[in-house]
């Protein structure tokens, strides 16, 4: 017993602080990974000297390098500069899309869980709606409606995911109500409202949590499509699904494509390897 | 056929009626709350060329004048028998339009299905059954790891490859066979992603059955204990992920007409969206949400009748959906 005992803390003193929060090796690194794609949308001239905008035009197509991490697009510009000036936009807008979701999907979901009754069969026929209708889709017309621009297509993509956080929060709402210490609550005179804010809200928003990390990374790859389809801010802005759209028609210069695409999905895949960590953990 | 059953399909009928209805009027209120007045001032953009009595003729056409509710029930009421109103852009029936560009998509989005299954019980028969040592945990990263690549990627990369460097096909010719499997390919990985992820799930917890180790400690080679044991129970669950991914499908195929330059009903969103023509897009999103409802009361109604463990609690029912719900009637773990 003491053996082992021993023989785990002489090994956490060697692995440092991964250990001591324990999460894989692989988990770290995705945190390092999402770190670093914050870091770069923070600040971006940190990262690099190269202007993302203004290009050499002598050094047009140029392949990966020393010099140019990522090589150089058809004007000249650096595209390392181009992926990190992006980062900021990509990563903001699906924060704009998650937070939609999370909100206005809780809401309801909170709601319908809390108060049942009619409030729950209305809601719940909503939700259904907003499921019936191919989410890629839905955002491609919310987006129409609004206006081709990096942030509606963020809220386009919030709105498609409206549906499901409102299903998981409902879930959780429901399950935390039947549980006796909510009844003993209630028992001891405490109102609906307070209930609902001190009791059922903390517990509900437990399990939302991973949800809202992997609609995260499920929120990069939609507004990369929406910005490849042209529906997000037109160039110089350089979003990464943009980037890839411009590479596609230098398909000769194939790093055009594969730069932007790889820090896209290890972005995502790093994201959501944090979600399921997440969700085991819980 | 129970009474049980017989009253749980007229019930999920019932509500699949009702949320085709609400789905039309949903993308009815999202289209015609655009800000500002687009649809005039593309009517009145030079660029088409419009005169003012060409204008007022197209306004008057369309029922644009009227109110919006009365605009609602007639466009719903069209819906309903079959008339999906005029294009406002080239003076012909939506369904005209659409009926013209479907039969490419449905081509790219039944292969691109097939691709999936076929991917998908590849790759969970190889993580069952391939050693450990070629690559076993690999095939296991594969549904993450293709649930988190765009898949104008995976198309983009395809072309590259195998259009660019391989020529096996050629761009400038979308519908060839080569191309048309390709754009199939792109289009079937994420979704052979999402089923991998379910059917792997499901075959972990059927292997620990007993009746596996039962076929197993008969002497079963690997093949036959996959194909005939364990392939049934655990893809029945799989049949409900399909139909659920029938509108990853639909939104999928936009993606990839565009980056195989094929035309079909994704190009014909893409030019609507661009010169908003809102008939046409309405029509393609509630159509969309008819198959994915359709798709999905065929998969709710079959189940029962394919599970014979599923019960129907009035009305009702209870499915091993996901790995982590304990299917009814199913034998506990094999703890050795």
């Amino acid at each position: 017993m003491t053996f082992a005992s021993n023989l785990t803390l002489s090994a956490s003193t060697r692995n440092s602080w991964a250990e001591a929060l324990r999460m894989p090796a692989i988990v770290a690194l995705s945190f390092v990974v999402v770190a670093t794609i914050i870091a770069w949308s923070v600040a971006p001239q940190l990262f690099t000297t190269y202007s993302p905008v203004i290009g050499v035009p002598a050094d047009k197509l140029l392949g990966p390098s020393t010099a140019h991490w990522f090589g150089t697009d058809h004007l000249g510009r650096d595209l390392y500069a181009r992926v990190v000036y992006g980062t900021a936009s990509s990563v903001s807008s699906a924060l704009v899309a998650v937070v939609i979701g999370v909100l206005a999907g809780g809401f309801i979901g909170l709601l319908a869980g809390f108060l049942g009754g009619w409030v729950d069969v209305v809601l719940a026929r909503l939700v259904d709606v907003l499921l019936s209708i191919p989410k890629f889709l839905l955002a491609v017309i919310v987006v129409t409606a609004i206006g081709f621009e990096t942030i509606n297509a963020a809220i386009a993509t919030g709105v498609s995911a409206v549906a499901i956080f409102a299903r998981v929060t409902r879930a959780e709402v429901i399950k935390t109500r039947q549980a006796t210490f909510v009844e003993a609550a209630f028992l001891s005179g405490g109102s609906r409202w307070y209930i609902l804010w001190r009791h059922v809200l903390p517990n509900a928003s437990r399990s939302v949590l991973p949800l809202a990390v992997l609609q995260f990374g499920e929120s990069i790859l939609v507004i990369a499509s929406l910005a490849f389809l042209g529906y997000g801010d037109p160039p110089p802005a350089s979003d990464w699904g943009l980037l890839i759209s411009i590479g596609k028609d230098y398909l000769k210069w194939p790093w055009l494509v594969y730069a932007p695409a790889f820090i896209t999905i290890l972005t995502v895949l790093s994201v959501n390897r944090i979600s399921r960590w997440l969700r085991k953990t819980d | 056929m129970s009474n049980a059953y017989l009253t749980y399909a007229a019930k999920r009928l019932g509500q699949a009626v009702v949320v085709i209805l609400l789905a039309y009027v949903f993308t009815f209120v999202v289209v015609s709350i655009l800000p500002g007045d687009p649809i005039t001032s593309v009517l009145r953009n030079p660029q088409n060329g419009f005169s003012e009595e060409e204008i007022a003729e197209i306004i008057a056409a369309q029922g644009l004048d009227k109110p919006v509710i009365i605009q609602l029930w007639n466009s719903l009421t069209g819906f309903l028998t079959g008339d999906l109103g005029m294009s406002m852009r080239s003076n012909r029936p939506v369904s005209t339009l659409i009926s013209e560009v479907l039969p490419s998509t449905l081509i790219l989005a039944s292969v691109g299905l097939a691709v999936a299954l076929i991917l998908a019980i590849v790759v969970a028969y190889g993580t069952r059954f391939l050693p450990k040592r070629y690559g076993q945990g690999l095939l296991r990263g594969f549904p993450s790891l293709f649930l988190s690549v765009p898949n104008f990627v995976i198309g983009l990369v395809l072309i590259h490859l195998f259009g660019f460097q391989l020529g096996i096909f050629r761009v400038i010719n979308p519908d060839s066979f080569w191309a048309t499997l390709f754009a199939a390919i792109a289009l079937g990985i994420p979704i052979s992603a999402q089923i991998a992820e379910v059917l792997i799930a499901n075959l972990d917890k059927e292997a620990e059955q007993e009746y596996a180790a039962v076929a197993r400690s008969r002497g079963l080679g690997q093949a036959r204990l996959f194909a005939k044991h364990l392939l049934k129970p655990a893809s029945l669950p799989v049949v409900t992920v399909i139909a659920l991914t029938i509108g990853e499908l639909l939104g999928g195929s936009l993606i990839t007409e565009t980056v195989f330059g094929r035309t079909g009903i994704g190009s014909l969103v893409q030019r609507s969206v661009s010169t908003q023509d809102l008939p046409v897009l309405q029509a393609i999103v509630s159509l969309g949400a008819v198959i994915f409802v359709l798709v999905n009361l065929v998969a709710d109604l079959l189940y029962p009748l394919l599970d014979p463990r599923v019960k129907i609690l009035g009305g009702q029912k209870r499915r091993p959906t996901t790995a982590d719900e304990p299917s009814i009637g199913s034998t506990k773990a094999v703890t050795s």
